[in-house]
This record gives structure tokens, C-alpha cells and sequence, in this order.
């Protein structure tokens, strides 16, 4: 990981640590302070030893906050709860480490729509509140505020994507590409309730579009096969999509305790697991 | 569509419920908050196609299934008829053909043409028309008889057999005049009959009228009940020219005796030994005879008479077939009457070839008369003597009392010529039974001959062993046309009729001759076979109405006076009296004078030709009806109760709603990834 500071994560840029990274071939340019000079000895040719270099973590979350994130069942918990549940719990995982941890919202209507990432527990509170107070409402911002995101954060980082995903996916391959362009390492948590795939729903019910657009009253037993066929579809363009991005993807159930799967990704994130991955 | 129980219909609205049911469901729908609402608008955009037309396929299934529930619980009635009756009439007139052809039986169940027809107009009555005035009119009567207890149609004595001919035009006018003088609504008008062509009278005047009124009338439908099949291998006796003739030993009957054969096929080849029973004033004797193809033909026939049977009465027998009506005849006789001819003229040259004529005997052992009698002496004509008048004077007028004694004359079944007057040319004259003479054409320097001349029946019918008389010989100078509603008998070259006879619905026979037996007129005279022919011809039908033993056709009016049976085929005394059933009768009133009398159904009733559907449609053309063939003993019905065909509708219905709501095919849930 890229940061500014000495840290825990693995830098893809070789520094001074002592772990033994490999040897290069001189060329002229280098810093001949770290030519190996047993090799020279030996082979009577100018190698460079190079050691992995110890860095900091730059956090930076994404967190869809369309009127469709409001969706949950009747008294219970929302899919943007569960979202911050997910995003709160890593901020405060990374920030204990002491990776700095950022956070950009999807609502033009936040008042505070971008947190720059920062270390240290001041930040931390700042940023849990942030994450608290924010209000799911209106159409999807996600794709653009990805585009934001990937050329407003100037060093490579870990960006954590939190959304329903719930609009046409093709928009979403550039977003992601343009990310990996960035180099920025993707995590994507795709945050679906289990009646939204399967509409088991038994008479006509009036549905009410969570992001203002209009009603539509429907009778399931009508329309339930071309519903399941046209999740099907979706869902089978979102994994092709996350194939062609490389990138870290985790379908969510709401229904599933999100320390679970937390627990799952960052067990995912294990350096064997995580190049084996890549 | 009529219902044994349409009260029933009341709840055809619940056929609805499942559209008000699912109209219900869909009001009651209840509200969520929804996110992938992407997803719900592809699926709805996909659904408006098939599976639109699949949801609303299974709501009409259910509609179905329940109408037919509905239905077959309201007992439907279907029939042959039943697609083009809208529901119950106010009137249903019957009009029964009762002819004696309509008694033809299936041996099996012994029903007749005419017990089966009534039997299933009653049940579909009962069924479907039970608040309707139902009216049965008779061929034998034509009279309207209302029926109140529709159980008891086929136990009225208007429907009951007859021996007689029908005349369907005068049924089907009676039945029109019926609903003329009442108020009689929405009708239905029910025709029974075999079809005969004789009963049906093609030819008849009333038919165009009949017509034009059912035509305009739109309250009237016309369902014809038809039974023209043939019964296998019927016989049909009847017996005609009776003559007790005097020999050296007694008395013998001489007769013209008509064994006829019909079957489906038409085709009688193999001979058929028949015993026919001979009843003489109560003494049967039997005798074989032999009928080979489809007639048995014996003119001449004779029969000894015994001792003390110099008048009487007789009957023939044939053994039982599957028309008992038509194998009977009934003969009468008594010394032969003196064949009078009268003729009216001035034109002694025309009244003495007449006399000649008409006074030589043909017959050894009957007396036969002429004399003339000038025009102005017709107060002397002898009336109740006379069979055959011949006028050749002025047409009397309408209202004149020689009219009415010439209309007379003609009803009691006497015969009348009319010969044009030769002093005469002027087409304005009187005119009896709406016939008159006309003009006067001259073909002396052109003799006409006859082109055409009706063979098959009347004055100049071909001789018994079918030779044609020599009218081609004949040669016409000078002939008075004649117009009016007339048969043709004889047409020269030109198409001129020359010799016609007037239809009148009387029972004796009228003609028209339009030349003289002079030298300057014909040559009737000078080839004298044919008018000799003729004459005698016309004498003889004159005849049977003179003498004291009288061979009627059965009918309404056949028995006048006080009449009394000797012997009948029925003991019915209704029918009896009204003359409808064949029977030998006397008039024991004046016992000088006293009057025996044969009635048998008309000959016609034994010409089993019937009309094909060509025929029908050309009597009714404009007239909207209804046939339905039936046979005798099929056991088929008019109103055949059809519920199950509404309950294997429901059903149907019910199997292709659950078809429709199986899924097309098993549904795969799409996967959920786990992270």
C-alpha cells in the first residue's frame, strides 16, 4: 500500500525495510549505496538488493446513498444501516492500525459530501458521524461520484464501494475501469435483499419507487417469471462485469449478519489469499 | 334456446364472478416500498404479450365454466329446430296433413307417420311452448281446433286417421287465414306431412298467395316436419268403373281393379303372389293374384254375382303392410243409370253429331239418352237425370238463375261442355267460373293440327293399353279461343288451346271446347274415334253422380244426407259421419230411391313420389322455414334435453383453465453469490 508513513500494509514500492524483497541489474541512474557487493564479488556484475518497503493504508469508502438504500423490511434494518454498519466497522478497524481513512457520499443533497482521508481518533469520530447522519434519497449518484473519486484521490488506495447497484450496469464498467486505471485496489459490496431476487410477494401489490419516480401496481402472479428472468440477467452483467475490473467483489445478502461477512473479506485481504486472488 | 327450467337463468350474472372476483383482488392490493424497480418495469414491459392473453384466457375459462353450470342446471332443450327458435311463440298452429299416406307404419313400434309427427310436436310443445295457444288445423277439415291440454293432441279426432287426399295449399291458406282474423302474436307454424306430390299440389293458384303472405308476415316462423321415406314393399288396392252387367246366366261385376307396389328402391322385379280377399255384400271369397313389377293392372276384372245381389255393396282386401289405410277398397253397385246427355243448341248439325254420338251405347247393359233442347227451352232440362250438358249457347250471366243451375249441376258432380256459339264473334261476354269466350280465328285456307295433346289423364288420355287416340288426324278450320284459369288438353300448332278443362273445386268437371263437330269447323266429326271418345269420356264421368250406387273419394262433404253405414274400415263414429274413412254407406231414407254410397281414398294417395328440396324451395321461395326430416321409430326428438353437453363444456373449460395455470416451465431461482 502506498502512504505517506511507515505502516502495516505491504508498499508496491521497494523501500528500506528488512524484508528481502529482490535483485535488480544496476543501471546507470541508481543509488550505488545499494549496490551488493557480495554479488559483485562473486559474479563480477553490479546487482541491486531491494527490500519491501512497510506503508500506511489510504481507506476511502463509497457509500450509495439513493432513495433505494432506504429499502428494508417494515421495522427493521435498511439496506444503508447495513451499509454503515460495514463502512463504520472498517473505518474503525483501518484507523486503530493506523491507516487513513476517507469517506465520499453519493447524495448531492449532503451537506458534507466528501471527507478527505486522515489517521488518528479525532478524524475517526468525525467520520463515524459523518456516517451516521447521512440520508439515503434520491436517483443513484454512484457512477459519477466513482469518476470523482478516481481523480480526486491522488495516491493509490483501498476504495470500498457500499451500493444496491440497483441501475443499468454498463455505466459501471467505465466507473470501475477508471478506478483500476488509477490503480486504486476496489472493493465492491453489492448490498441485495433476498425478496428483491426471488418476488415472492401472493396478490397485486402497489410498489412504491424508493427513489421518487412512479408507482407501479402489479400482479406477481402476472409478471413473476419475466421479474426472476430480468434479475437473472442483471446479475449475470454485474459478475461479468467485476471479472473484466479485477476486482474485490462481495454479493451481500441483507439477511446475513455483517460481522460474518466482514469477517470474510478480511480474511480475503490475507496477503497469500489476496495475490493468489489477484 | 328454450329451458326446462328458466327460472334458473336468473343467476347467469354469477358467470361474472370470477371477473368481479379478480377485479376485487386487484382493488385489494396492498402498497410496499420497492428498490429494484428496474427490474419490475422489464418484467412488466415482457408481460404484455402472451402472458396477457394466457391471464386473460383462464378468466374467460372460469367465465365459461360457470355460464355452463349455470346452463346445464336451466336444462337446456336442442333439437332439429332449435337453432332457429328464438323462444316461445304466442300461437303454434299444427297443421296436420291427415292423408291416408301419413298412416304408413314402422312395424317395429307400430307407429304411423302421422301418431309420430303429433307425438313429437306434443312432447316438444310440452317442453318448450307450454304458456302457447296451440291450434290444430286438419287437411281432412280444415278447420281450427284450439287444443287446451297439449297431452291429449294426438287423442283429438282431428288428428286422428283419415282415408283422405290433403291439399296442403288450402292447409297452409287456412292456417294464413287463421292468423288474418286473429290476434294471433308471434307464431309458429308447424307443418306435418310425407310430402306427396299430389298433396302438395305444385300447380295449385293459392301457392303465390301463401307466399307473399308468410313472406311478409315477420311474427311467422315455418318448420316443416317432413317423413318422405318409403315404406318397403307397401300394396295399395283400389278399384274403379264398377258395372254390374246383365249375362245369360245372372249378374257380374265388371271393375278396373289397381294393385299398386312401392318400395325405396323403386325397383319391384320379382313377382309377388298376393291372396286378395273379395267381400260381396258380406260373402268373402279369396283369390290369388300375381303382381309383377310396380303396378298389377286389371281392367274388366270380373266377379259373379249370386242370387239375389243385383245391388249391393263390396270391398277388397290385401294382406297387412305398413299401410293399413291403403288396403282396403270399397265398391257399391246397382243396376247401371241411364246415361243422359243434354244438348243446348240451336245448331242442329253440332246437336245431332253430338246425339249420335252420345247415344250409341259403348256399354250393352246401360241405356243411354240424348236430346236437344233450344236455348230458349232450358227450363226443360231434366237436372237430376242429366250427366253430361252440353252448352252451346251464350255463357248465362253471373247472377242468373241458369248460372246458378249450371254451378248446381257441376257440384253434384255432373259434367258440362261448353261449345262456342257460332253466330257470335265478340270477345265481351259473361263468364262462369271466371272463364269466357274469346275471338273467333279463321283457318279454313290453313287447317290447323293438334302439336300437343295431354296423354296421361282427362278426355284424351291414351287408351288402357297405352295406344294414343288418332288426334293427330284431326284437322281445325274455324276455333273460338277461350281464357281463364285452365288445364290444357288439347294445343294446336300456334299454341292455341282448343280443348281445356276449367279447375273449379267442384266435384264435376267443366270444359271449354273451341270448335264444333261441323265439316266447316273440324274434322271431329268425320275422324270421329276421338270425339266419340271424348264424349263418352265425359258422359261417363257425369255419370257416377246419377246412379243410385256412387263411388265418392272420402272427404268432409262426401256423405250428404242422412247416410247410414253398412260397413266401415273404423268404427269411430265422429270420423264416420264427416265422411273421412272408407266405408260402404246407404240412404235408407227414401226407400224407392235409395242411395248407396263407396268412399275410398282418393287414387292419388297411392303415388308415392314425393317433392325434393328443390321443389320445396321453389314453393316457398321467400318464405323463411325450417325442415326437419324425420323417420318413422327413429326415437330421435325434436327437443332433446342437452345438459350434458354443457356440463362436458364446464368441464373442458375447468381443464383448460388448470392447463393454462400450469408455469411454462420449471422455474431455475437465479443464484445467490456468496461473498
Amino acid at each position: 500500500m502506498l502512504g505517506g508513513i511507515s505502516g502495516r500494509h505491504r508498499s508496491p514500492v521497494k523501500g528500506s525495510s528488512l524484508e528481502f524483497a529482490q535483485y535488480r541489474k544496476y543501471v546507470p541512474g541508481d543509488d550505488t549505496r545499494r549496490l551488493d557487493w557480495r554479488t559483485w564479488g562473486r559474479t563480477d556484475r553490479y546487482y541491486l538488493k531491494e527490500f519491501e518497503a512497510d506503508t500506511n493504508l489510504r481507506l476511502c469508502f463509497i457509500v450509495d446513498t439513493s432513495g433505494s438504500m432506504n429499502y428494508g423490511k417494515e421495522g427493521g434494518k435498511t439496506r444503508l444501516d447495513y451499509a454503515r454498519s460495514l463502512a463504520g466497522t472498517l473505518a474503525y478497524l483501518a484507523t486503530n492500525q493506523g491507516d487513513a481513512v476517507g469517506l465520499m457520499n453519493t447524495s448531492p443533497e449532503s451537506a458534507m459530501k466528501e471527507i478527505p482521508a486522515k489517521r488518528g481518533p479525532v478524524h475517526l469520530k468525525v467520520l463515524l458521524d459523518q456516517i451516521g447522519i447521512m440520508e439515503a434519497n434520491g436517483e443513484s449518484e454512484l457512477i459519477s461520484t466513482i469518476h470523482a473519486a478516481a481523480e480526486k484521490i491522488p495516491q493509490r488506495a483501498l476504495i470500498v464501494i457500499v451500493s444496491d447497484l440497483l441501475f443499468e450496469p454498463e455505466p459501471l464498467r467505465e466507473a470501475l475501469q477508471h478506478l483500476r486505471f488509477r490503480k486504486h485496489d476496489v472493493v465492491l459490496f453489492h448490498l441485495l435483499d433476498r425478496e428483491e431476487i426471488d418476488f415472492q410477494f401472493d396478490r397485486p401489490t402497489r410498489f412504491l419507487d424508493l427513489e421518487g419516480g412512479p408507482s407501479l401496481l402489479a400482479d406477481p402472479s402476472l409478471i413473476q417469471r419475466r421479474y426472476r428472468e430480468a434479475v437473472e440477467t442483471y446479475l449475470g452483467q454485474i459478475d461479468e462485469i467485476v471479472n473484466q475490473s479485477a476486482l474485490d467483489y462481495h454479493r451481500v445478502m441483507l439477511d446475513e449478519p455483517y460481522d460474518q461477512v466482514l469477517a470474510r473479506f478480511l480474511l480475503g485481504r490475507n496477503p497469500k489469499t489476496a495475490r493468489s486472488a489477484r | 334456446m328454450s329451458f326446462l327450467q328458466p327460472i334458473l337463468l336468473i343467476g347467469l350474472p354469477l358467470a361474472l364472478l370470477p371477473v368481479i372476483i379478480h377485479l376485487i383482488n386487484q382493488h385489494r392490493h396492498r402498497t410496499v416500498k420497492w428498490a429494484a424497480m428496474m427490474f419490475l418495469l422489464d418484467a412488466k414491459k415482457l408481460t404484455k404479450g402472451i402472458d396477457r392473453l394466457r391471464q386473460f384466457l383462464i378468466l374467460a375459462m372460469r367465465v365459461l365454466a360457470v355460464a355452463a353450470l349455470i346452463f346445464a342446471a336451466s336444462r337446456p332443450l336442442a333439437g332439429g329446430f332449435m337453432a332457429g327458435a328464438g323462444g316461445n311463440a304466442d300461437t303454434i298452429l299444427v297443421l296436420l296433413d291427415r292423408s291416408a299416406s301419413m298412416e304408413e307404419q314402422n312395424l317395429e313400434t307400430g307407429e304411423s307417420k302421422r301418431s309420430s309427427a303429433l307425438a313429437k310436436i306434443s312432447e316438444l310443445l310440452q317442453k318448450t311452448s307450454s304458456r302457447s295457444e296451440v291450434v290444430l288445423i286438419d287437411s281432412a277439415t280444415l278447420e281450427p281446433t284450439k287444443v287446451t291440454d297439449l297431452k291429449l293432441l294426438e287423442s283429438l279426432p282431428q288428428a286422428a286417421a283419415t282415408a283422405t287426399g290433403a291439399n296442403v295449399p288450402a292447409l297452409l291458406q287456412a292456417g294464413v287465414d287463421y292468423l288474418a282474423t286473429n290476434a294471433s302474436g308471434r307464431t309458429d307454424i308447424w307443418i306435418a306431412s310425407d310430402l306427396r306430390n299430389d298433396d302438395w299440389r305444385t300447380a295449385s293458384g293459392n301457392w303465390q298467395s301463401i307466399r307473399a303472405d308468410l313472406a311478409s308476415n315477420e311474427t311467422v316462423r315455418l318448420f316443416l316436419l317432413t317423413y318422405e321415406q318409403r315404406s318397403p314393399n307397401n300394396l295399395a288396392v283400389s278399384v274403379t268403373n264398377v258395372n254390374r252387367r246383365r249375362t245369360p246366366s245372372g249378374y257380374e261385376l265388371a271393375m278396373d281393379l289397381t294393385i299398386k307396389r312401392t318400395s325405396p328402391s323403386g325397383e319391384n322385379d320379382d313377382a309377388l303372389n298376393l291372396p286378395v280377399e273379395f267381400t260381396i255384400n258380406g260373402t268373402r271369397t279369396l283369390q290369388s293374384l300375381t303382381v309383377a313389377g310396380d303396378e298389377f293392372v286389371r281392367l274388366g276384372y270380373t266377379v259373379k254375382l249370386g242370387a239375389g245381389d243385383e245391388r249391393g255393396w263390396g270391398r277388397i282386401d290385401l294382406p297387412a303392410d305398413n299401410n293399413p289405410s291403403d288396403n282396403q277398397a270399397y265398391f257399391v253397385y246397382d243396376e247401371p243409370p241411364v246415361r243422359k246427355t243434354i244438348i243446348v243448341s240451336d245448331d242442329q248439325t253440332t246437336a245431332s253429331t253430338i246425339a249420335t254420338a252420345a247415344s250409341t251405347p259403348v256399354d250393352p247393359s246401360t241405356r243411354y239418352e240424348a236430346k236437344t233442347i233450344s236455348p230458349g227451352d232450358s227450363a226443360q232440362i231434366p237436372w237430376d237425370e242429366t250427366a253430361l250438358l252440353i252448352w252451346q249457347a251464350a255463357i248465362p250471366g253471373e247472377e242468373s238463375a241458369e248460372a246458378a243451375l249450371l254451378r248446381q249441376h257441376l257440384e253434384k258432380g255432373r259434367t258440362l261442355i261448353l261449345l262456342p256459339p257460332p253466330d257470335t264473334n265478340s270477345s265481351e261476354g259473361n263468364a262462369l267460373f271466371g272463364n269466357q269466350w274469346d275471338t273467333w280465328a279463321d283457318r279454313t285456307n290453313t287447317p290447323a293440327s293438334a302439336s300437343w295433346w295431354r296423354t296421361e289423364s282427362g278426355l284424351l288420355e291414351n287408351t288402357r293399353n297405352g295406344t294414343p287416340l288418332p288426334v293427330d288426324k284431326l284437322r281445325f278450320f274455324k276455333t273460338r279461343s277461350f281464357s281463364g284459369e285452365l288445364q290444357p288438353i288439347l294445343k294446336l300448332e300456334d299454341e292455341t288451346v282448343v280443348i281445356a278443362k276449367v279447375l273449379t273445386e267442384t266435384k264435376g268437371s267443366l270444359y271449354f271446347w273451341g270448335t264444333l263437330p261441323r265439316t266447316d269447323h273440324s274434322t271431329l266429326a268425320t275422324e270421329g274415334i276421338s270425339f266419340f271418345i271424348m264424349t263418352h269420356r265425359s258422359l261417363a264421368e257425369g255419370a257416377n253422380s246419377v246412379s243410385k250406387a256412387r263411388m265418392l273419394d272420402t272427404g268432409p262433404s262426401a256423405l250428404v244426407g242422412k247416410m247410414e253405414k253398412i260397413e266401415t274400415s273404423e268404427s269411430e263414429s265422429g270420423l264416420i259421419s264427416v265422411g273421412l274413412v272408407p266405408g260402404a254407406f246407404k240412404n235408407e231414407s227414401d226407400a224407392e230411391n235409395q242411395l248407396l254410397v263407396a268412399l275410398n281414398r282418393p287414387v292419388t294417395e297411392d303415388n308415392p313420389e314425393t317433392l325434393n328440396s328443390g321443389a320445396i324451395e321453389s314453393l316457398l321461395e321467400g318464405v323463411e322455414y325450417r325442415r326437419i326430416s324425420d323417420e318413422v321409430g327413429s326415437g330421435s326428438s325434436l327437443a332433446a334435453e342437452i345438459w350434458r353437453a354443457f356440463l362436458v363444456a364446464m368441464a373442458l373449460a375447468l381443464l383448460a383453465e388448470a392447463i393454462l395455470c400450469l408455469p411454462p416451465r420449471p422455474e431455475t431461482k437465479p443464484e445467490t453469490k456468496p461473498i
